[in-house]
């Protein structure tokens, strides 16, 4: 393993900028970190460097423990977005620097530097000043000083940002050709996708400080695990779409997934990514090679050199839902972009207004339990009460996932297996949550009225039976909020030393699936006492916390939990949202 | 009238510019130029002019003239130099740090610029004299500053101080702290990334700053009188000997004295300038 990140927080004026980042990169791996300009890619980037202090976790490179050491003992190689060329010395110069600086003798750092150039392509550039170059050449002489001193790992942030889109593409094409020849364990930063997916072998996606992904760029765009990711890498449809043993169901279609998503139960709810490409257009339902599923009028037509953009508004009965937010009503029109290809638009000629049936080729379902929210509330102001608070609104901004809403006891048994259901916790809340799990909600989110955004989630990770279903959760959750994510075992307080050991193992394969299933880490602790004490040592926590916790259907179990162990939860004035993950008792 | 083609392109902007009229501007310039600067500094040179030149000689070679000059210079010389060093460190200090306070301490900075320099000449008097508040503690250990030459470094340093400091803040702000960084990653300890990073890209700045302290401190009367104690041939500094002369109705020598000061400290200001223009041609060369 060349590079080890593991759970790397950087907090800035208390909140996580980098948040409980792991990752493994080997060497001559080329890994590209992408993510939106504030997702904390730089930062990381540079804590690596040892150019940023962190606040927690390790760092090594090559098995070399760095995390204590001074950027300028770390041995890596940092190539910045405004080159930062010393301008007062030549290229040569600039390049010898980190070879002066090490006291290497004139005639070997002239021959390091000569080769230097070569890989660069600069040869002959070495009496010029940096003003003297263009910026890509400015760039090449910025990497090759990075190399000088054969550092463990070369790290570039934004490296073409500065550039105009020809030069970026060639000096894009040099890196990649120069990584490769010297097999260099690389990183580098972007939020441009199209450079990501050019240079990568594997790509980290970073959104809110989270690592929320990592993969082969066909990986992430085919078999992205959220809406972000599926958005962010390229255009996407995103339809709710409903899982039953036949398969997924699509408006009228019913198909196959690229593949299977794990531990989906018939009847419930699944997001479908469905890329512009592979949407299949025809005059009539016959001429479909494809699996038809709606029909619809086409609205717009953009040209786009060998390619057209669709944009076709589906007509209304179609079934078809989208599962992000933009403002609809439910069961709104919902309208599709399409992709298609040069031959495409010669056999299938296709004008403003025209009625088309839609097929789809490929489709990926998200494996993600949260498709949507289904606010549950006694009348319309309590769930807009419920739908601003800072917890459900920056769940649902992040996710863009759809918040649908429904008067309490009047919801079809049917749906309510969809996402999540959200309630208010108030003095009410322990019938709501036992009426909802009996009509068959699997997941409850129980937000407590005013409560600000908790700043620290807590999983109850005793229970190795459940873990998968409230790991899956977990990680949804994680995915989405600027949260610092702890998992809590319980010991009591004359625990035997098999007992002791026991809890810690648990933390430590509570870990091990989470990175295995999701690719994310968090925080373990131990409490020395029951769940009763436990919960009533959170609610006491000044800063605003949230819970997740486990539940059976049994119903007296059921009951008596919540108004035993969980009673500190539903007494009024806490500030702690709980998240509960309903399983079938058996 | 019709002109060649050159001769009417003289002066013409290159595009449209937003204010136009370049001939009226340029005429108010070379104007204001010549009554404000050109005409006065001519006065003195014809003044000057007027006394026969072994009266010239025989008047600069005088001893309490000599010492005078060398007094100036060495002292002004000191005095920028003291203050490239300080000044740079307190133009770092308030561009790389934010503390509370730090606007005030800005602010202060300005402050040898706004007093009134006699003024600051009693002030430093007050302070420095044997019984003064800093004078007293000094002057057991046997250092004198008021009435001394060291005096007059004390003047001439405070009143320069600004100079330096203001020329070097907007560089040290628009200085990429990547360069650090870069630097840092190469291998490159603390002094290192100083000496051969920042140093560098202040170095035109610094010398511009130091240049611009010197030229104030050479021509500086208010502060200095009151503190150097002007004893001739010790604590007298230039531009008293000139106020001596005119105070006595010298005219021709005091002009003498002062078309020397002039050409002396223009010398002085070309050499700094060549060299700070060969530094920035080297490090900043024409794309």
């Amino acid at each position: 393993m060349s590079i080890n990140i593991e759970q790397v927080t950087k907090l800035y004026q208390g909140v996580p900028v980098v948040n409980d980042v792991t990752i493994e990169i080997q060497t001559g791996e080329f890994f590209v970190l992408l993510g939106p300009s504030g997702s904390g890619k730089s930062t990381l980037l540079r804590a690596l460097a040892g150019l940023t202090h962190i606040d927690h976790g390790r760092m090594s490179l090559h098995g070399r423990d760095v995390t204590e050491l001074p950027a300028r003992r770390r041995g890596v190689g940092l190539v910045f977005q405004h080159y930062a060329l010393f301008r007062h010395m030549t290229v040569a110069n600039n390049i010898e620097f980190a070879l002066r600086v090490r006291g290497m003798k004139a005639a070997e750092r002239r021959q390091r530097r000569q080769e230097l150039l070569q890989l660069v392509a600069l040869e002959g550039y070495d009496d010029r000043y940096p003003s003297q170059l263009s910026g890509g050449q400015q760039q090449r002489v910025a990497v090759a000083r990075a190399l000088a001193h054969e550092p463990a790992v070369l790290l570039l942030d934004e490296p073409f940002g500065a550039l105009d889109a020809k030069i970026r593409v060639e000096l894009r094409d040099t890196v990649r050709a120069v990584q490769r020849r010297i097999g260099m364990t690389t990183i580098l930063v972007t939020h441009d996708q199209e450079e990501a997916f050019a240079l990568a072998d594997r790509i980290g996606v970073m959104q809110m400080g989270r690592l929320l992904e990592i993969g082969t760029p066909e990986n992430l765009y085919r078999h992205p695990a959220t809406r972000f990711v599926a958005r962010f890498l390229g255009a996407a449809n995103l339809f709710l779409g409903e899982v039953s043993r036949q398969g997924l169901h699509l408006g009228a279609a019913t198909l196959t997934p690229d593949r299977l998503m794990p531990q989906t139960t018939a009847g419930a709810e699944a997001v479908l990514v469905v890329r512009p490409e592979d949407v299949e257009v025809a005059n009539d339902q016959d001429s479909l090679q494809s699996r038809p599923f709606a029909t619809g009028t086409v609205q717009m037509l953009t040209f786009a050199g060998h390619q057209q953009h669709v944009n076709v508004l589906l007509d209304e009965g179609s079934g078809v839902e989208t599962a992000i937010t933009d403002g609809s009503r439910p069961g709104a029109a919902v309208s599709v972009d399409v992709l298609r290809s040069a031959a495409e638009q010669v056999a299938t000629p296709l004008s403003v207004g025209a009625r088309i049936s839609l097929g789809v080729r490929r489709l990926h379902a998200l494996p993600t339990p949260i498709s949507s929210f289904q606010i549950l509330a006694a009348d319309e102001s309590a769930a807009s009460a419920l739908e601003l608070s800072p917890l459900l609104s920056q769940l649902v901004r992040s996710m863009q996932a759809r918040v649908l809403r429904h008067r309490m006891g009047e919801l079809r048994a049917d749906r309510l297996d969809a996402g999540i259901c959200v309630l208010t916790l108030n003095s009410d809340a322990r019938a709501a949550v036992i009426a909802a799990v009996a009509q068959g909600a699997r997941r409850v989110l129980c937000i407590p009225p005013h409560a600000p955004l908790p700043g620290r989630l807590w999983v109850h990770a005793s229970d190795a039976a459940r873990r998968s279903d409230l790991l899956a959760l977990v990680s949804s959750v994680m995915r989405h909020l600027p949260i610092e994510a702890c998992a809590v075992t319980l010991q009591r307080t004359e625990a035997s030393r098999r007992e002791v050991i026991d809890a810690q193992r648990t933390l430590h394969d509570t870990r091990a699936d989470l990175r295995g299933a999701h690719g994310l880490d968090l925080r373990g602790e131990r409490f020395v006492g029951d769940l009763h004490a436990w919960l009533a040592h959170v609610v006491a926590q000044p800063e605003a916390a949230l819970v997740v916790l486990g539940l059976h259907t049994a119903q007296p179990e059921l009951t008596e939990l919540l108004s035993g162990d969980l009673a500190a939860l539903f007494d009024g004035g806490s500030r702690t949202a709980i998240l509960f993950a309903v399983t079938e008792s058996s | 009238m019709k002109l060649p083609t050159t001769l009417r392109a003289i002066g013409r902007p290159r595009r449209q510019q937003i204010l136009p009229g370049f001939g009226l501007t340029m005429g108010y310039t070379v104007t204001y130029l010549s009554v404000l600067v050109l005409i006065p500094l001519a006065a003195a040179f014809v003044s000057a002019g007027r006394l026969p030149m072994a009266q010239w000689l025989h008047l600069l070679l005088n001893p309490r003239v000599l010492a005078a000059f060398r007094l100036s210079i060495a002292a002004s010389l000191i005095a920028a130099l003291v203050n490239a060093i300080f000044g740079l460190l307190i133009a770092w200090v308030l561009t790389r740090y934010q503390f509370p306070g730090r606007k005030l301490l800005d602010a202060l900075v300005d402050l040898p610029f706004a007093l009134p320099t006699a003024v600051a000449g009693i002030a430093l008097t007050t302070l420095y004299a044997p019984n003064g508040w800093l004078g007293q503690w000094l002057a057991p250990l046997g250092i004198q500053v008021a009435f001394t030459p060291l005096g007059v470094v004390v003047a001439l340093t405070f009143i320069s101080l600004p100079f330096v400091v203001r020329t070097l803040q907007p560089v040290l702000a628009d200085l990429d702290q990547d360069l650090e960084r870069a630097a840092e990653t190469l291998g490159a300890g603390a002094l290192t990334v100083f000496r051969r990073v920042i140093f560098p890209a202040l170095l035109p700045a610094l010398i511009t700053g130091s240049a611009l302290a010197f030229s104030r401190a050479l021509g500086e009367y208010g502060s200095v009188i009151f503190i150097a104690g002007n004893i001739p041939l010790v604590s007298e500094v230039v531009p008293l000997v000139i106020m001596t002369k005119l105070e006595q109705f010298q005219y021709a020598e005091a002009a003498v004295l002062a078309v020397t000061m002039l050409l002396l400290s223009f010398a002085m200001m070309f050499l700094i300038n060549a060299a700070q223009l060969s530094l920035e041609r080297r490090h900043q060369a024409k794309r």
